[in-house]
């Protein structure tokens, strides 16, 4: 390891532990992990299935609580969150994309894209025009009206993009974004997960198994193996 | 989240399953439905009494009753008796037209007139009917007490007219009242006939064969036809046919049309066997009822009775509501359970929601806002199916009623406060059934139900 860089990290995370108990047995699915992601990183977390990385990133991403650890946030602990706090950290904090996309399958683009808006109490019209906005950043200004089912697997990951970046999050985490999609398709959405890395600096954590994607757009690749750190890698 | 995504979050989502919400309505809507009926049928018939005493000025009336008379029918037990409301020795005293000139000078007496009832055949269109025929005045007949079909209420108390009822005439087999005014009625007293009383007739008049009777006829016209009330008719009115007090006092007749007339005919103390005191407000009933109490005769006010009447409605009230309320708790069960089935379908929903930033608080209301559309969707429709179907019911009830010569009554009542209360309630019941869903939408875990998938 011995990361002994001074850049301003936005995320450190210390001795993090996850155990899923179901019944008599307990996994131990994150076993002590410490890390830390610089602001404006494009990190890229790599390993074989079960080796931890969904956990990794539910947990930055506030949809679980860890079982023993920290995670801190720009200086906030949401590892000691409670349950509300965690739903603003979620909801303003870090926007997250996911395999399977999880659109609202009633609802058109341009509504999943309103939905963090909507719970943050933003009124219709600005919610309309920062979701309109942010649709066409991701490029998909022709299919404000369509619902999920009407779109190609990119087009809905591009959708879930605007959607976890709408409320301006200091960080996007990524679950697996391309395990639904070809490999065209796939290079389009990690190239556009770049781009917004490079043109806005937003912080970008990737859960990927394909290594070869990782290692040309993350400039720090983390190795995880039965829930802990093997290998962190600084690239350039 | 705000107040209008609340609604249109919870429209858009019920509309995605509409089948389900309809059911799921329709169980409330006839729950509603059932509690609105119950609740406006028993303030109907409470409206309908007491706007009908009020109306016929009943909260306005005392009947005065000889003294003891009402006492010795109560209570066998003459230890009971309470002397204090009959005061000493006055229980002699005489319901005769000297008493009643008394009450009439009493504050807030308007009228008293008394309780005459001759017992008499009717003879119209070659048909008899055995009645007791009062003798009202003149000023009575005409008052609010009596509406009139056909006719008017005779001008004097002297005149031979006479006012018959709609309830009477269907006896007649008459149907259109207008026909019968202006036709002549024969109504037949029974007088004693003391010429039987010799020693020739004994032995006959001993087996019951021959009585100290005899028969008067009278031939009346008809002036006025009235209309008979659905509640049996207003208390100072009790006959279907009554003529003026002159013409009563004219005919020949026994001295007594009760039992307890005999009675107190031994006791040499005959008079009326009851005076109507009409009082010009109610606010007048405790006074002259105590004046009259002290002048040793009984009362007997409607005001006093209400009290009970009104304990009977509450009673009534309770059983309709219980019955609606069987409905309500049915329709309840239905909301809990469509909500439950609703987390189900859409665990994967409530994950994204979350994901995406939604707090337990969110989830809830959500889910809170979904049961409480469909209680105001079925308190609306249930209050509509409440109307419609006690506006059918009434109609049949009167359409059977009014053949035998019922007035149309209005048998239910929607107040104001029935229609918003229903709809209030609905809404209320609908929010405590989502209190388990709600619940159990907030506690959904976002990693799991993402996992769901």
């Amino acid at each position: 390891m011995g990361n002994t860089k001074v850049l301003f990290q936005l995320i450190r995370v210390d001795r993090l532990t996850k155990v899923y108990a179901s019944g008599k047995i307990r996994v131990k699915a994150l076993d002590e992990v410490t890390l830390g992601f610089e602001e404006g990183l494009f990190a890229a977390v790599t390993g074989a299935s079960g080796s931890g990385k969904s956990t990794l990133l539910n947990l930055l991403g506030g949809l679980d609580t860890p079982t023993s650890g920290s995670i801190e946030v720009k200086g906030k602990r949401i590892s000691d969150m409670g349950k509300f706090e965690l739903a603003l950290y979620r909801r303003y904090g870090a926007g997250m994309i996911f395999q399977s996309f999880y659109l609202i399958s009633s609802r058109t683009a341009l509504e999943n894209v309103e939905l963090p808006l909507v719970f943050s109490g933003a009124p219709k019209k600005e919610r309309g025009e920062r979701s309109k906005e942010m649709l066409e950043r991701v490029g998909l200004s022709h299919r404000l009206g369509h619902r999920p089912s009407e779109l190609s697997g990119g087009e809905q990951q591009r959708v879930a993009i605007a959607r976890a970046l709408v409320n301006r999050p200091q960080v996007l985490l990524a679950d697996e974004p391309t395990g639904n999609l070809d490999s065209r398709i796939s290079l389009e959405i990690v190239e556009l997960l770049a781009e917004l890395n490079r043109s806005q600096g937003l912080t970008v954590i990737m859960v990927s198994h394909e290594e070869a994607l990782a290692a040309e757009f993350a400039k720090k690749i983390i190795r995880l193996q039965d829930g802990r750190v093997i290998a962190e890698e600084e690239r350039r | 989240m705000r107040f209008a995504d609340h609604i249109q979050f919870s429209f858009s989502n019920l509309w995605k399953s509409k089948l389900r919400t309809f059911l799921t309505t329709f169980g409330v809507t006839i729950g509603i439905g059932a509690l609105v009926s119950m609740i406006s049928f028993g303030s109907g018939m409470q409206k309908n009494i007491t706007e009908r005493f009020k109306a016929l000025d009943l909260f306005n009336s005392i009947t005065v009753l000889p003294g003891g008379f009402m006492r010795e029918r109560e209570s066998h037990d003459p230890d009971e008796r309470t002397p204090e409301s009959s005061p000493g020795g006055k229980a002699q005293s005489v319901l005769d037209d000297q008493a009643a000139e008394k009450i009439a000078e009493l504050k807030g007496v308007e009228m008293v007139f008394p309780e005459v009832r001759i017992p008499a055949l009717v003879k119209f269109h070659d048909k008899e009917e055995f009645r007791l025929v009062q003798a009202v005045p003149a000023s009575v007949a005409a008052s609010k007490l009596v509406t009139y079909r056909a006719g008017k209420p005779y001008a004097s108390d002297d005149e031979n007219s006479v006012v018959v009822s709609t309830s009477l005439l269907r006896q007649f087999n008459v149907k259109d009242a207008q026909t019968v005014v202006g036709k002549a009625v024969v109504i037949t007293s029974i007088a004693f006939d003391f010429s039987v009383l010799n020693p020739g007739n004994l032995a006959a008049l001993l087996r019951g064969e021959k009585l100290p009777f005899s028969r008067e006829d009278y031939k009346l016209t008809i002036v006025g036809v009235a209309e008979n009330l659905g509640f049996g008719g207003p208390i100072p009115i009790q006959s279907d046919i009554y003529i003026p007090p002159g013409t009563a006092r004219k005919m020949k007749r026994l001295p007594f049309s009760n039992i307890w007339d005999v009675f107190r005919a031994q006791e040499g103390r005959l008079g009326y066997s009851a005076l109507n005191v009409r009082l010009s407000s109610p606010k007048f009933v405790e006074a002259v009822k105590k004046e009259i109490q002290e002048m040793g005769f009984e009362t007997f006010a409607l005001a006093d009775q209400f009290q009970d009447i009104q304990r009977g409605f509450l009673v009534l009230d309770m059983v309709l509501l219980a019955v609606g309320m069987i409905a309500i708790v049915v329709a309840s069960l239905g909301i809990i359970n469509t909500m439950v089935m609703s987390i189900l379908e859409r665990y994967n929903e409530i994950g994204i929601m979350k994901a995406v930033g939604a707090s337990d608080g969110d989830i809830k209301k959500i889910f809170f806002f979904e049961s409480s559309a469909i209680g105001l969707l079925g308190g609306l429709f249930g209050l509509a199916l409440g109307w419609v179907t006690s506006g059918l019911i009434n109609r049949v009830v009167n359409y059977f009623l009014a053949k035998q010569g019922v007035p149309f009554i209005n048998y239910f009542s929607f107040p104001l406060w029935i229609c918003l209360g229903a709809v209030a309630f609905s809404v209320a019941v609908s929010l405590v059934s989502g209190i388990y869903p709600a619940w159990r939408a907030a506690r959904v875990d976002p990693v799991r139900a993402l996992r769901h998938d």
